[in-house]
């Protein structure tokens, strides 16, 4: 497991503008593959069958937000384990004490910049695995 | 162009743009909410302020990640005066509003592209209207702005008056190289006819273009050619400063006037209407916003059961197709939308990961117009949408508008008042017809002759199109016959409206030969529900203005019943 390479993401955002710049900076800069879900329904839904290595989440979403998403994710038993990043624009140390009790590797900040948002993801990535 | 993908950077400018775009969208939006908090109780105010909260919570976490980060500090200003009030320790309701109507406004300035290159201190000189035109309401008199450069007295003298009559206001130089100029110290216009040959050289205005074409506000602003030289080296010339249109004089000034209104013409404006059949949810919804960054209306079918329910109701002027799903094919689709006569025209262009040629080919046979390989960047996807929306509408206009003033003709305008009426039936809205008719038109004909008949009916139209709302419908039902839709519009308002574009008519004075005369138009209203099928509105409105012919002309009387 220490070596594997990362390589497919879910991405759960329900802004249109942020789901086309992420996709972007993580696709066509990070080489990543991935699958963009609208809302948690649609990570609950098409999840299992994408196999993600990796689960990134918007935290503020309307009907299902991210942490829920998250919880109802680990109930499919192929994601239990998945490695889970939440994005916020609202970073409070309390609610990141919160995320990682849920099972969130990492937090990362928004707005974020897109031309190194891939690096980071790589980086959380590598620490997890390296540790 | 070709060749070369586009760089990362690239993508991101382009995608920087329509954030910005969106950006004013979505401030207009939130003043619209805010400035409803002082007066509603506290449980919608409570409803208004989450929305608020959300919107700009959104928008603090991305407004640097598009290189706007005072849009991401303004807006968690916002949302944390949201917070603060929802929370129950925060400002009073005033205070808190004055904070969020000045903190929109400042995102609005904050999500400011300041054009590359620039002299700085010119941007600041154009009106906000020349880049974000106002919502056009009833009432409104703005006339739009012509500039003309023409040297030649006469010439320059006849315009002014004329097109003064025809609602511009005009703006005059005898010379090119005092456009730049003017610009600076009276702002934008709307359209620009001009000359071509000035000192005898016939580049002199196309070099004075071609200057002012490089300034940022400038580049869009249509241009009209107005001269005696005809020449292909002149037309290349002159399409190369994007003029749009190139008339050989003696032009009639007023079929000038049906060219600047051709080239400036509100419908236009419209936003285009894109119907996305995909049964990739998330897909779709990211053609949709890309589309929508750009201004469009955007409607998805997932489905594909009820394709002609939908097209009916939403009338697209462009059909993005994709090419594979489930249980049925992009070509059969496209088929079947071809086989359905008022839809053989309309644009269909496949959105396909489809890389094989023969394929693509044999999908366009079967009805596409185009094809599109995902993934499509941005931008080409919305000039590609863009470029056929706008041939479909064009085209589509010479079916449905009357040649002469273009505005709708007879039998379009009877069909989109259904559709009007069986709007409001399901929104459970109001809206108002008004028949109109030229008061003795037969005597002006008579005495002046056609010419100058067809003069006062341009004349006419173009008033209604400049005193009503761009999504108001305007036909001519016939000779001097006009008739106009107007959507969500009570008794007394459309009164009002007609009332004031009677007076306006009754004061323009048309000049022929030494005579000058001026023309009264009369105007029978009714309004939905009081009168609720097609045929009842119009014989409502017919009746009333009868009744205005009868109780003397030049004047606005209501249906009765």
């Amino acid at each position: 497991m220490s070596n594997a390479e990362l390589s497919k993401i879910l991405y759960v955002e329900d802004d249109p503008d942020i789901q086309v710049v992420a996709q972007m900076a993580l696709e066509a800069v990070g080489g990543f593959t991935l699958r963009v879900c609208s809302s948690g329904h649609e990570a609950l839904k098409f999840g299992a069958d994408f196999a993600p290595d990796l689960i990134l989440l918007d935290v503020m979403m309307p009907e299902m937000d991210g942490p829920t998403t998250l919880v109802n994710l680990r109930g499919i038993p192929s994601l239990a384990q998945t490695p889970a990043v939440f994005m916020t624009a609202k970073v409070m140390p309390s609610d990141v004490e919160r995320y990682k009790q849920l099972g969130a590797v990492d937090v990362i900040a928004k707005p974020f910049d897109p031309m190194t948002l891939a690096s980071r993801i790589q980086e959380i990535w590598s620490a997890r695995h390296d540790g | 162009m070709t060749g070369e993908p586009p760089s990362m950077e690239d993508k991101l400018a382009d995608l920087r743009l329509q954030y910005a775009v969106k950006i004013h969208e979505r401030v207009r939006e939130l003043q619209k909410a805010i400035k409803k908090l002082e007066d509603v109780d506290e449980d919608a105010r409570h409803k208004v302020l989450v929305d608020v909260r959300d919107i700009t919570h959104k928008l603090a976490g991305s407004g640097a990640t598009f290189g706007f980060p005072e849009v991401t500090t303004v807006a968690r200003q916002m949302e944390h005066a949201c917070v603060d009030y929802l929370d129950g320790h925060g400002l009073g309701v005033i205070a808190l509003e004055q904070l969020l109507i000045d903190a929109s406004n400042e995102l609005n300035t904050a999500a400011q592209v300041k054009p590359v290159g620039q002299p700085s201190q010119y941007v600041p000189d154009i009106p906000t209207r020349f880049r974000e035109p106002e919502p056009t309401l009833h009432n409104s008199d703005r006339k739009a702005a012509l500039f003309v450069m023409e040297y030649d007295e006469e010439t320059m003298s006849q315009v002014q008056l004329e097109m003064d009559h025809f609602g511009f206001d005009v703006r005059i130089v005898d010379h090119p190289s005092k456009l730049i100029e003017d610009f600076r110290a009276n702002g934008p216009v709307d359209v620009i006819v001009t000359g071509l040959v000035f000192d005898n050289d016939e580049t002199t205005a196309l070099r004075a273009l071609s200057i002012f074409r490089e300034d940022e506000a400038c580049r869009d602003v249509p241009v009209v050619a107005y001269t005696l030289a005809d020449t292909m080296a002149l037309r290349l010339g002159a399409v190369r400063v994007g003029v749009k249109a190139y008339l050989v004089k003696p032009v009639d000034l007023a079929d000038l006037v049906v060219v600047l209104d051709h080239v400036t013409l509100r419908h236009e404006d419209e936003p285009f209407h894109v119907l996305i059949i995909d049964d990739d949810e998330s897909l779709a919804h990211h053609t949709e916003a890309v589309l929508q960054s750009a201004g469009m209306t955007t409607k998805i079918i997932l489905d594909h059961q009820n394709l002609f329910a939908v097209l009916d109701e939403f009338s697209p002027e462009l059909i993005l197709l994709d090419l594979y799903m489930p249980d049925v094919s992009g070509e059969e689709i496209a088929t079947i939308i071809r086989q359905r006569e008022e839809y053989a025209g309309i644009p269909i262009v496949f959105l396909s990961g489809e890389a094989d040629k023969d394929k693509q080919l044999s999908a366009m046979e079967l009805g596409g117009d185009d094809f599109l390989t995902k993934p499509i960047q941005a931008s080409h996807l919305i000039s590609s949408v863009r470029i056929r929306a706008e041939r479909f509408r064009e085209l589509r206009s010479f079916m449905l508008r009357d040649s002469m003033t273009g505005l709708f003709n007879h039998t379009t305008t009877k069909q989109l008042l259904e559709n009007e009426i069986a709007r409001a039936t399901r929104s459970g809205g109001q809206l108002a017809l008004a028949a109109i008719d030229i008061d003795h038109f037969k005597g002006v004909n008579d005495a002046y002759g056609h010419a100058v008949g067809d003069r006062v009916i341009k004349a006419l139209s173009r008033l209604l199109r400049q005193r009503l709302r761009s999504a108001d419908v305007i036909g001519r039902m016939g000779g001097e016959e006009f008739a106009a839709i107007l959507s969500d519009t009570g008794l007394e308002e459309v009164l009002s409206v007609f009332d004031q574009i009677r007076k306006a008519f009754s004061e323009i004075v048309f000049h022929t030969n030494d005579k000058s005369f001026s023309v009264t138009i009369s105007c029978g209203v009714a309004v939905y529900p009081q009168f609720d099928s097609a045929t009842t509105l119009s014989d409502a409105a017919d009746k009333a203005l009868y009744t205005a012919k009868e109780a003397g002309r030049n004047c606005v009387v209501k249906a009765s019943g």
